[in-house]
């Protein structure tokens, strides 16, 4: 059985109705991403008829005390505003279950209320199960809806689990997380979320790659001198995210898994084709050619861990790392991260792509940018002071999403003066309308089965691999490297500069 | 340049032999503004008051869609023949950021200006982006061979058109005179997108599906100015569900009693198909559509002037009701939203066959 009405209608895996159970759902996740990314769908008309929402959560609330509670903060930060009209109808969708997560009768009851849902449906219906609850309740709720049969497939409908990250806090916690999943559902119904793949202009490398054929030739390390990947925050530990961070750092909190996942989009071969597999297929090859470093001496060499010091952000004063909230005042838990990665294969043999995330940065901006090499010593570049920077491509990923290309001009004038100059797109300026949300694209993708956009057991457990012989290093050998500081408001400390410096390359100035 | 004409709301009038420089000047005065451009949209009407409407359309328009426009007036009654043109930009501020600008070109060409307007418009095309050209307003001479194979999207309303059949006949054959290369968009088509949404939701259901097969009756609708807007929405429901024109249109006529308009099909499964066609002057473009099947009862309304479809599905004692965006009444902002989803439109030449069928036997 199909649905002839959906042929050709939208240029997209068609999403399918299904009941979507909120594990956690009186969360910030779910008020604040989640609800309004439904919402949104609604708006336009792209969620699939019949949608059911059941938010599962520990709290006393009732259906009408959650819809309210979701209404209201869904007013404040819905991409499309909030509309009574749509808001009502999809309210009625949307209900509550009370239980803990340890309580075996409150899987049953989930079960009964499944059912009954179904049953207003006319027959068996399609479960999404999403994990944003902590992540240490994932044992028990998985236990649990296994012994439920909430994870089975009837009568031709699917069940499939979303899961938030972090996944895990390093391999061995991320295996362990992967078979408590695995154990309940399949791989293939496993969503991975990490919502940077959500994001346009992370989908665009892609298309920027592989639907044009200027740039694939010179993809390689003939002409591609380094890659810059920068992910840059201004704000430290507000709104207390000191007790989360401080246990993770930016390590884990950001490499492990967005930089690393937009690392493999830039340095992946072409896949043979644009299923889920065919694309993670190449992405895990990367993370599994990164070059891992055997000493504390090579870790110190090419992995620069910092911590910010009281400084100015924005004009206004801000304390230390050590002073933040929630932060243990001994941490030596890093707020700034930046690497030398080497990606050992044919296509980048030699190339090193520097990955930087920080706190406490001048400005928010994530962006990464491909440095070509010089052209030849001869002509322009021959001439005293040679031609003034080479060419950058930089592909902006948030916020002031676009593409610019640098390149060398001539000053106009009767004498040969060269300057760089930029071409740059914006999509703002381009499309004036506003990208849906990454969740409103990912949710579909996950009702429609499509998990391109969400990462695969390997690719998680290889870039974890790849971390963890860094913390390691940092953590529980002898001669751990040492913890730099910065001024917060600056660019990071003096030894990621050096770092760069020591093979003739500076950070891009953002 | 014999005259100056005054215009509000074209900027100011140049010779057209300096367009470029005077276009260059407008960017070298403010140096603030971004230029962006991501396609040439032309709008062509033969009403010679078109150029200030079609300013103002432009203006709102390039808030979401950066563009070079070239707006071109006809005014083929005069008796000497002339051309007039306009620049001006409109800017926006980007996100609340910066402010971004189009620029719009204008042109009113008077007398016999045939192949005029052909070289007017080419010459001032932005290189390699691709030209959306809408024609306002019926078909004439004008459109031809020379014209639309330099055309990548072409715009129409067939709801403007006295002889749909013709003018539709015309297009299929420009069109296959260019093997499909040009992107065909006709805003009646568009009008109907989101019931085809809709529609399409309503019967990811399964319980619904499953009743595909036994649908019974369609009902649609309209406005009596909107006839081509409900027969494509009956034919891509005709062509989806694989449904064949029925012969006996004496006993159509005889189901769908009293009804303004009826067709009659035959499912895949032999059953027949009556589609009923109401027009209501007073109710939205396309204010209806309704498909029956036993147990089964399928209705997206909406009121004139809401910005919402209602859908509703009613079956087995269950009743699924939500609301949807429903699409603009304005042309403009139908354009504007056809452009944004982009695409071939290829399942608008799938329904050609279905609907060229309904018009002739209409």
């Amino acid at each position: 059985m199909s649905n002839p009405f959906r042929d050709e209608l939208v240029a997209r895996a068609r999403p399918e109705t299904c009941t979507v159970v909120i594990f956690g759902a009186t969360g910030d996740l779910t008020h604040r991403k989640l609800i309004p990314a439904l919402y949104n769908l609604a708006v336009d008309g792209d969620l699939p008829a019949g949608v059911q929402i059941l938010g599962f959560a520990r709290r006393d609330w009732t259906d009408d005390y959650f819809r309210e509670s979701l209404g209201k903060v869904n007013r404040e930060v819905s991409r499309t505003g909030h509309d009574d009209a749509v808001w009502g109808p999809f309210a009625e969708s949307i209900h509550y279950h009370q239980s803990e997560f340890q309580d075996t009768g409150g899987y049953q009851r989930l079960a009964e209320r499944l059912e009954e849902i179904d049953r207003r449906r006319g027959g068996a219906g399609n479960r999404l199960f999403y994990l944003a609850s902590a992540p240490e309740f994932f044992d028990d709720i998985m236990q649990h809806l296994r012994d439920a049969g909430l994870n089975e497939e009837r009568e031709g409908c699917w069940s499939r689990v979303i899961v938030e990250k972090p996944f895990g806090t390093d391999l061995p916690s991320a295996q362990h997380l992967n078979q408590v999943v695995n154990a309940t559902f399949e791989e293939s119904d496993t969503y991975r979320i990490d919502h940077y793949l959500g994001k346009e202009t992370a989908q665009n490398i892609m298309v920027l790659r592989f639907a044009n054929s200027i740039f694939e030739p010179i993809w390689n390390s003939r002409y591609i001198d380094s890659v810059q990947i920068t992910c840059a925050e201004h704000f430290g530990m507000e709104g207390g995210r000191g007790g989360y961070y401080d246990k993770a750092g930016a390590m884990r909190d950001m490499v492990q898994n967005h930089l690393l996942q937009l690392l493999s989009l830039v340095a992946m071969e072409p896949p043979t084709d644009l299923s889920a597999d065919g694309v993670r297929d190449e992405k895990v090859k990367v993370l599994r050619s990164l070059r891992r470093w055997d000493t504390p001496e090579e870790i110190a060499a090419n992995v620069i861990r910092a911590q910010y010091e009281a400084g100015h952000v924005n004009g206004k004063p801000v304390v230390g790392y050590r002073e933040e909230d929630r932060v243990d005042p001994e941490s030596m838990t890093e707020a700034y991260v930046a690497l030398r990665v080497l990606v050992d294969t044919w296509r980048w043999s030699g190339v090193p792509f520097y990955v930087r995330m920080g706190k406490r940065l001048p400005k928010k901006a994530t962006e990464i940018s491909i440095h070509f090499k010089d052209a030849p010593d001869v002509l322009f570049n021959a001439l005293p002071g040679g031609v003034p920077g080479g060419n950058v491509l930089v592909i902006r990923i948030q916020p002031d999403e676009g593409i610019s290309l640098r390149i060398t001009s001539k000053l106009p004038g009767t004498s040969l003066r060269m300057e760089p100059v930029k071409m740059d797109f914006h999509y703002a300026s381009s499309f004036g309308k506003s990208s849906p949300e990454a969740y409103e694209r990912l949710l579909l993708d996950a009702m429609a089965g499509d998990a391109t956009l969400f990462a695969r057991r390997d690719e998680v457990e290889e870039a974890w691999r790849f971390v963890d012989h860094i913390e390691h290093a940092w953590h529980a050998s002898g001669t751990p490297p040492p913890m730099a500081s910065y001024v917060a408001g600056s660019w990071g400390p003096k030894e990621a500069e050096d770092m760069l410096a020591a093979t003739g390359n500076d950070w891009r100035r953002l | 340049m014999a005259e100056t004409l005054q215009m509000e709301g074209l900027g100011f009038e140049v010779p057209v032999g300096s367009i470029d420089g005077e276009l260059k000047k407008l960017w070298e005065a403010d140096e603030a503004s971004t230029n962006a451009s991501l396609m040439n949209f032309a709008v062509y009407s033969e009403d010679p008051g078109s150029l200030v409407r079609n300013s103002g359309i432009v203006r709102e328009f390039t808030e979401e869609h950066a563009c070079r426009a070239i707006l071109i007036a006809m005014d083929r009654e005069a008796g000497e023949a002339d051309i007039h043109a306009w620049i001006t930009a409109h800017c926006h501020l980007a996100h609340g950021r910066k402010s971004v600008c189009c620029e719009q070109i204008a042109f009113l060409l008077r007398g016999t200006a045939a192949g005029r307007m052909r070289n007017t418009v080419f010459a001032h095309l932005a290189s390699d982006l691709p030209l959306v050209f809408w024609w306002q307003g019926e078909l004439t001479d004008l459109f031809e061979e020379s014209l639309y194979r330099l055309i990548d999207r072409f715009v129409f309303d067939s709801a403007d058109w006295e002889d749909p059949a013709e003018g539709f006949a015309r297009i299929r054959e420009a069109a296959e005179d260019v093997q499909h290369r040009i992107v065909v968009q006709d805003l009646s088509w568009t009008r109907s997108n989101h019931f085809r949404l809709a529609v399409a939701a309503l019967f990811d259901d399964l319980v619904a599906q499953r009743a595909i097969p036994e649908i019974e009756e369609v009902r649609i609708v309209a406005q009596p100015g909107h006839r081509t807007a409900a027969l494509l929405m009956l034919a891509w429901l005709a062509t989806q569900a694989q449904w064949r024109p029925g012969l006996e249109l004496g006993l159509a006529a005889e189901r769908a009693e009293g009804c303004d308009e009826c067709h009659l099909f035959e499912s895949r499964g032999g059953k027949s198909v009556t589609a009923r066609i109401d027009w209501d002057a007073e109710g939205a473009p396309l204010g209806l559509l309704e498909i029956g099947a036993p147990d089964l009862m399928l209705r997206i309304s909406r009121e004139p002037g809401d910005t919402h479809l209602v859908h509703r599905l009613e079956r087995a004692g269950h009743v699924l009701e939500q609301c949807g965006p429903a699409d603009p009444d304005e042309s403009a902002e139908l354009v504007g939203s056809q452009l944004s989803r982009g695409g071939r439109n290829s399942l608008f030449r799938k329904v050609w066959p279905a609907f060229f069928d309904l018009l002739g036997a209409g």
